[in-house]
């Protein structure tokens, strides 16, 4: 069959789609992306509709962070545009690859406040890597391709691709194939001196720590990174992003770092003399009080983005490149050479704290934790688990498991509520044949509640694990020790039927209020065919320990309310 | 601080301006000239040591994402 004349825009998009190998778009219709929507009946690309654009956007995020790959979805002009902005920021702030496709109004209407129009390139910019409008169709498969690029790195993000409607009916010389792609990104090489310098700080350091954060995910260096911990012995914790990345039961893994990181790991970089920052960018979670942040420590900070280096915290020997190169290269140079090990020095740490500590429940409630604990001794260890945000984050994150960071998705840099179910149903996607579970709250989950309709229309298997304390629970905590006990507009006692509402979708469910019943419960709904929930109505004063305030230090951990009563 | 920057997309302006904003930096003098269809800004930052460097660091950033997407 000869190939056809000519094409459209909207055509366009779909073949380049292809060609950068997306199989799976989410999206939301709407007037201005009607031509691509139209272009997309019947096509090969799958297009799953979500219940809400925010929802689309998750998903997206969420199988790009499962996958490695780009993340693609796509939203009408204005609302449709705006109802992207916070999963794109949430992408933006973790280094997610993503690309976003909004249609426009017609480029003679765009500044005339058209029906449906919003200056999306302007909102979107400062949450986006780039936010392009197309305005000529001979530009389009250009800025398609250079979007994908920029998305995939070398640090990862999401690009917007802003088209008018007329754009994408516009015709246009067919592709091409075969044409010459653009070169992808170049990768900075880690400079050999720089690489020589943190092998004499390693080898002359007495208590040194790794810090892995979401950039060793980025970059696949998770093999890299635990073979290096293994050659040096050395103790070392992760970020909310590096989780997955320590090799499972290495007892030299210390736990999640930072604000309710495990007291071993937060007094373990504090006692430090050489912290391993890798692929991490101190977020203010992580440090606490900047200025005694690992204040007698030496900082070999590795990462693909200079900008990070000395942003936050100032470092004695910076190794700008790749993760996995860098690890790579830092090898072969050990190799053969005669370094320290650190296995007192971990010993040591390990010491520095006990377990997590957990509040007492009165009698017969519902403890979160003891939920969440026997969850991660229950989950198959290739399943993924996406939280949503708040203290069942916190309390996942560390209690997981994950054999690998694409298998714990979280939103860590933005922290946003709704995240978790949308973000499970792009991970099913990208990976049909696992276990794919998401912890909620109640409140986060009410947020992206209607993504259940998106589950059950793709009789996705995924099982939402939701911890019910009929609270905004971080927020009340926070007020609980900081605020007075003043409970401002985080009750959520009044909460809905969870049970009814799953099943109004056609999703099977169950609630469990009692510890004894938990197990089995537990048991049930991870081995459920299809797509479950568990309603785990918990106790609601439950908090989350250890917890360092925030703008302090490892030495100011709380493990208990001090004042020692339950609100 | 003063820089000389070269812009593919003279809209990167708006998010320079943005930057310096939240960085709690501003700007004493903007001169942008359009030559063979790049932008030359020349910029005079004023601010706190440690905001400005934070701000050169993610211009640099900024203006590097920018060209890649000018790429042919």
């Amino acid at each position: 069959m000869s190939e056809p004349a000519e094409s459209t825009g909207a055509q366009l998009v779909l073949d380049v789609l292809a060609d950068e190998g997306v199989e799976v778009v989410f999206g939301y219709p709407g007037g201005a992306i009607m031509p691509l929507y139209d272009a997309l009946y019947g096509h090969a690309i799958k297009h799953i509709l979500t219940r809400h654009e925010q929802g689309a956007a998750f998903a997206a995020g969420g199988f790009a962070r499962s996958s490695g790959k780009v993340g693609v979805c796509i939203g009408t002009s204005g609302p449709g545009a705006t109802n992207l902005v916070t999963g794109i920021l949430d992408a933006y702030m973790d280094s997610i690859p993503v690309v976003a496709i909004t249609g426009q109004v017609r480029t003679v209407l765009m500044g005339t406040d058209g029906f449906q129009e919003a200056d999306v390139t302007s909102i979107m910019g400062p949450a986006t890597k780039r936010a392009v409008c197309v305005r000529d169709v001979n530009d389009l498969e250009r800025v398609l391709r250079n979007a994908f690029r920029i998305a995939r790195g070398p640090r990862p993000g999401p690009v917007l691709v802003d088209i008018p409607n007329d754009i994408l009916k516009a015709k246009c010389a067919p592709f091409n194939p075969n044409a010459p792609r653009p070169i992808p990104a170049s990768y900075e090489r880690p400079d050999a001196a720089a690489l020589e310098e943190a092998i004499a700080l390693i080898a002359a350091a007495e208590r040194p720590i790794a810090i892995v954060g979401g950039g060793a995910r980025s970059s696949n260096a998770t093999h890299m990174f635990r073979e290096l911990m293994a050659k040096l012995k050395m103790p070392h914790t992760s970020t909310l992003n590096g989780l997955g990345c320590a090799a499972p039961g290495d007892p030299r893994f210390l736990g999640m770092v930072g604000m309710h990181g495990w007291k071993a790991a937060n007094l373990a970089v504090h006692q430090s003399d050489l912290v391993l920052a890798l692929g991490m960018r101190f977020d203010d979670r992580v440090t606490g009080r900047v200025d005694r942040f690992a204040a007698g420590a030496k900082i070999i900070h590795a990462d693909i983005d200079a900008s990070e280096f000395n942003k936050i915290v100032k470092n004695k020997v910076a190794l700008r490149g790749d993760l996995r190169q860098t690890l790579s290269h830092l090898l072969q140079r050990m190799a053969g050479r005669s370094l320290p090990t650190f296995e007192a020095w971990a010993e040591q740490a390990k010491a520095l704290g006990g377990p997590l500590p957990q509040d007492r429940m009165p009698n017969g409630e519902l403890s979160a934790t003891d939920v969440l604990d026997e969850f991660f001794a229950l989950v198959p260890e290739d399943g993924i688990v996406a939280t949503d945000v708040g203290q069942h984050q916190m309390w996942a994150a560390q209690r997981q498991r994950a054999a690998h960071p694409r298998n714990f998705l979280t939103s860590a840099g933005l922290g946003t509520m709704g995240f978790g179910v949308p973000a499970a149903i792009g991970a099913q996607f990208a990976n049909p044949r696992r276990k794919v579970f998401a912890i909620v709250g109640d409140g986060g989950f009410q947020m992206t509640m209607p993504e259940l309709g998106t589950i059950r229309r793709y009789e996705l298997p995924v099982k939402i694990l939701l911890i019910d304390n009929h609270r905004l629970g971080m927020v009340r905590q926070w007020q609980e020790l900081f605020y007075e006990r003043r409970y401002s507009a985080t009750d959520l006692s009044d909460n809905p039927d969870f049970v009814m509402i799953a099943k109004g979708y056609g999703i099977q469910a169950e609630r469990v209020e009692d510890t004894g019943e938990m197990r089995d419960a537990l048991e049930r709904f991870i081995n459920a065919e299809g797509a479950a929930l568990l309603h785990c109505a918990c106790f609601p004063h439950e908090n989350c320990w250890p917890m360092i305030p925030a703008g302090g230090t490892a030495a100011d951990v709380l493990e208990a309310n001090p004042e020692a009563a339950i609100a | 601080m003063t820089l000389s920057l070269v812009m593919h997309d003279w809209r990167l302006l708006e998010r320079i301006v943005g930057l310096t904003n939240r960085l709690g930096c501003a700007y004493t003098k903007v001169a942008v000239q359009a030559r063979d269809e790049l932008y030359h800004a020349t910029i005079e930052f004023t601010g706190p040591p440690d905001a400005l460097r934070r701000l050169d660091a993610q211009l640099s950033r900024l203006l590097n994402d920018d060209k890649e997407m000018s790429r042919r």
